[in-house]
């Protein structure tokens, strides 16, 4: 995690692939991700459709459509927790990930992995299990697992 | 304390307990409405209802501002909060109307009742055109909340209820709260609308109370920032008015009454002469309030604080008596040279203010009453009680200087006739273009700070709240009739919008549809195989698999058989959004009558609806400004009318008294002078007549009509003229120093009734002086006697 929280900002590519119940096909999403510490979060999508989402500090941003939304996290704990799981491991906050999720590392400094477990009822309704693999200070994968069973795996990639 | 002083001590000490008595037995109000005719007609009392209490007249306006988005987001969202808790609102909508999650749930439910599904939703064509937009949502970061609403409801039907409900629209939603569009970013403006719990003065001041406790408790933890409170709506109006006049009236009263006590002391050098001008005041007081309370059933404090000031000339009374007394003379020698002008002008005085008793506005008549009470017992105290304790306590002015002076002043009467000019001068300004108007609109009687009239306006554009200037109402003998009669006008009024004639406007019917609407809506549902089929055949060839939609066809199946939905069913929440679409007249069951309210963002809308809609049975339009702006003009035409009649009662008992065709024009004259340079003075300055300038024409006449009177005595000897000349010069600088001092307040209506008194009071003295007293030629030959001041 000291690893992890000694760098100070990130720029990479990622793909997503989610599969979902709804959907007989997965889909797959691809664009790129900016971490500046400590607490600002983008996700920048290219495909399937552009839309961009950019968290600092408690504030929400989406854009999408054309149409701009704010969300203040205070006021949705569920998503902040969400948020949480890629920020926190990103910026190797323990505390912060603590309290919301049962934390569980595994693995050694050349492979690791990070399994975050909702603590709350609530988040637990929405969420089952966030997993982090990667090696050193460069996680590699993020695997969500909702409720319901639909699961979202990103892999990540460092631009230079 | 030496002995002579005693009597006059122990009157004070029961006058002041007398005011302590009634005061502890009268049922003092505050409330504006009370003041306020009941209304005759039912358009009037629908009009005045909504003055009162109607949504319009309780919706105070929140602004938070002076912090980043997400700080005033925060803070607007738990001040919501704090402010539904505490219970002193009906209403509090910030933006998160759907954050309620039992109200969201029962919206969730009846969708396909409580709106209408696009044409052919239903069908695999519908269904399937749907599809790809799912897909894309489920492929964004948003794929939580569009398997949660999304694939629950193909159609879309959802948002067009969320939307109905919570006020789409100009506004922009941002992290729970809404914001004001069209500011720039750096600056950003989060706004609220509460509606207070009651109506009147007294809630309105307690939920601001709330209101600004509870930002005070929120803001002091806000960073980064420093996030400021703006309130506006007609409950911040009335509070801060009636702050202001407190404020103004603790300030100006002690400003006058420190300079009406140097005056006397000067001019009687004795503290005892407190004690006597005192006692009728605080005399008066209690009867005046005691008067009020018996004939109305309570004292309402706009009377009592104008009454007060009106009774402030009371205290001439006193002074008449102390000014022309002689050193050691006995009362009966005092009483008998100023006795007959001295009750001639209690008497002018009773019979005016008894025009006001006429008056429909209960205001007026209260404020009438309260001054008649308190004039006549103020005089009866002089006359009665006074006259023999201020021969006891040995008080008379201090002697005068060599009269020669007087005599040289008095000389000033030969150029009497020159004063015609400025009196003809002011005829003329009145006769001409720029006469007087009456001012006919309410608001203009407001005591609102124009800052505050312009930050409301601000407020009330970025929330596109209707200032209620006019609504349309449409009736019906129960709520669900009321629905259904504004469904039938929906296509004309969608019509309108859609054409941009007026903008939107809510409708009680657009967020709950009649019984009938939700059955028929029912009744076009598909059954369970029929919409099973069409959804089999929507997602061929799409990534979708059958199991996706099965929520959705359950929520179809049971929305065919739900009972539709009753404004008595629903979630709080949502029936208080619903309450100020809906106006209830009558008592409940047999006889009540309920109305929907269609009320226009923008002042030109009402005309257009009204002329689109006008055909329509019992439609009412219902102007709230221009009916209150009428019935304040028909008013206020009323109290001139009276005042006319009291002026005339007045001219019969000046004639009847004096008899002397000569004394009376003098006396006639000087009064008319002067009000003639008052009335010419507000038009000069611009200013339109209100009630509030009648009570203080009233007021200024009386105050005008003592020193003519008194200077009308004939026969008197120099001395006994030089005391007139002192004391009334007394009286008119203690009168120049009460109402002067007023006319230097922020409250316009203080304001107006100060600069009034006291420009006409200035003119009455002088006028009097010259109009009402003798010549000096005459003077020297008729001087006789002075025990006989009343010719035979």
């Amino acid at each position: 995690m000291a690893r992890l929280a000694a760098v100070p900002a990130r720029h990479a590519r990622f793909v997503e692939d989610k599969h979902l119940a709804a959907l007989a096909t997965p889909i797959e999403a691809r664009g790129e991700l900016v971490y500046r510490r400590p607490s600002h979060l983008e996700k920048i999508t290219i495909a399937p459709a552009p839309e961009r989402l950019v968290v600092d500090g408690t504030a929400l941003r989406f854009e999408h459509d054309g149409r701009v939304e704010t969300f203040d996290l205070v006021s949705r704990p569920e998503l902040a927790a969400l948020v949480e799981a890629v920020r926190g491991t990103l910026a190797g906050d323990l505390a912060g990930l603590s309290a919301s999720y049962a934390v569980a590392l595994a693995g050694d400094e050349g492979a690791w992995r990070l399994s975050l477990t909702p603590r709350s009822v609530a988040l637990a309704r929405l969420l089952r299990l966030v997993a982090v693999e990667g090696h050193g200070a460069e996680p590699e994968q993020i695997d969500i697992i909702e409720a319901d069973g639909d699961t979202a795996r990103m892999r990540i990639t460092p631009l230079p | 304390m030496s002995r002579p002083l005693r009597p006059l001590l122990l009157a004070l000490g029961l006058a002041a307990a007398l005011v302590a008595g009634v005061f502890a037995r009268v049922d003092l109000r505050a409330d504006m409405a009370d003041l306020l005719p009941q209304g005759v007609s039912l358009s009037q009392r629908l009009v005045l209802d909504t003055l009162r209490e109607g949504a319009a007249a309780t919706l105070v306006l929140i602004g938070i501002e002076g912090a980043p988005e997400p700080v005033l987001a925060r803070l607007a969202r738990d001040l919501a909060a704090r402010l539904t808790a505490s219970g002193a609102f009906r209403l509090v909508a910030d933006g998160g109307a759907g954050a309620d999650p039992a109200a969201l749930e029962q919206l969730f439910r009846y969708r396909y009742l409580l709106a209408p599904a696009p044409p052919a939703a239903f069908t695999a064509p519908g269904l399937h055109a749907a599809l790809p937009g799912l897909v894309a949502g489920l492929g964004s970061s948003a794929a939580p909340l569009v398997k949660r609403y999304g694939l629950t409801d193909p159609p879309g039907v959802f948002a067009a209820v969320l939307g109905a409900w919570t006020g789409e629209g100009r506004l922009r939603q941002s992290g729970g709260a809404w914001f004001a569009p069209d500011r720039p970013a750096d600056a950003p403006r989060a706004l609220l609308l509460a509606q207070t719990a009651g109506g009147g003065l007294e809630s309105g001041g307690a939920a601001l109370a709330t209101i600004r406790a509870a930002f005070a408790a929120l803001a002091g933890g806000a960073s980064p920032g420093h996030p400021r409170l703006l309130l506006a709506g007609p409950p911040v109006f009335a509070a801060e008015a009636a702050a202001a006049m407190r404020a103004d009236a603790h300030r100006l009263t002690l400003i006058s009454a420190v300079s009406v006590l140097a005056l006397l002391l000067w001019r009687f050098r004795s503290p005892a002469v407190l004690a006597v001008v005192l006692i009728p005041l605080l005399a008066s007081l209690a009867a005046a309030a005691l008067a009020v309370q018996l004939a109305f059933g309570f004292v309402h404090v706009v009377t009592l604080g104008f009454g007060m000031t009106m009774l402030g000339v009371t205290v001439d009374y006193p002074v008449l008596l102390i000014g022309h007394r002689k050193q050691g003379e006995a009362q009966a020698g005092t009483l008998r040279r100023i006795g007959p002008a001295f009750s001639l002008a209690v008497l002018c005085a009773a019979l005016g203010l008894t025009s006001m008793l006429g008056s429909a506005f209960p205001g007026l008549a209260q404020l009438g009453l309260f001054a008649l009470a308190g004039v006549v017992t103020a005089a009866a105290v002089t006359r009665f009680a006074l006259a023999p304790l201020i021969v006891a306590a040995g008080l008379a002015p201090v002697p005068l200087r060599a009269p020669e002076r007087l005599l040289r002043i008095e000389r000033l009467r030969r150029f009497r006739l020159w004063a015609l000019v400025p009196a003809g001068a002011a005829l003329g300004l009145l006769a001409g273009p720029h006469g007087l108007t009456l001012e006919t609109d309410l608001a203009r009687l407001s005591p609102v700070p124009p800052a505050a009239l312009a930050l409301d306006a601000e407020l009330r554009a970025e929330l596109g709240a209707p200032d209620m200037g006019e609504i349309l109402l449409v009736p019906g003998p129960d709520l669900d009739s009321v629905l259904a009669a504004e469904e039938a006008l929906m296509p004309r009024i969608a019509g309108l919008e859609a054409a941009g004639r007026i903008a939107p406007v809510t409708l009680a019917a657009r967020l709950l549809p009649s019984q009938a609407t939700q059955r028929a809506r029912q009744a076009a549902l598909p059954d369970a195989a029929t919409l099973a089929a069409a959804m089999e055949s929507a997602i061929a060839g799409t990534p979708f698999r059958a199991a996706a939609f099965a929520p959705f066809q359950a929520d179809i199946a049971a929305s065919r058989t739900l009972a539709p939905l009753r404004p008595q069913d629903l979630n709080p929440f949502l029936a208080a959004r619903l309450a100020p679409l809906m106006l209830h007249v009558g008592p409940s069951g047999a006889g009540e009558r309920w109305f929907g309210v269609i009320a226009p963002a923008r002042a030109a809308d009402g005309a257009v609806l009204a002329g689109a809609l006008g055909a329509t049975p019992g439609l009412m339009r219902l102007e709230v400004k221009a009916s209150a702006d009428a019935l304040l003009a028909a008013y206020t035409a009323q109290a001139w009318r009276w005042l006319a009649a009291g002026g005339l009662a007045v001219l019969v008992a000046l004639a009847l008294f004096l008899r002397d065709p000569a004394r009376i024009a003098g006396v006639l004259g000087a009064i008319a002078a002067a009000i003639l340079l008052t009335l010419a003075a507000l038009a000069a300055a611009g200013a339109r007549l209100t009630l509030f300038h009648l009570v203080a024409l009233q007021l200024m006449a009386g105050v005008g009509l003592d020193y003519a009177l008194f200077f009308a005595r004939r026969q008197l000897d120099t001395e006994e003229r030089a005391r007139t000349l002192s004391t009334l010069a007394l009286c008119n600088a203690m009168t120049l120093a009460t109402f002067g001092v007023l006319a230097l307040s922020r409250t316009p209506v203080l304001r107006g009734i100060g600069a009034t008194v006291a420009v006409g009071a200035l003119a009455a003295m002088v006028f009097a002086f010259l109009f009402a007293g003798e010549r000096p030629a005459t003077i020297s030959l008729s001087e006789r006697t002075e025990d006989d001041p009343w010719p035979r």
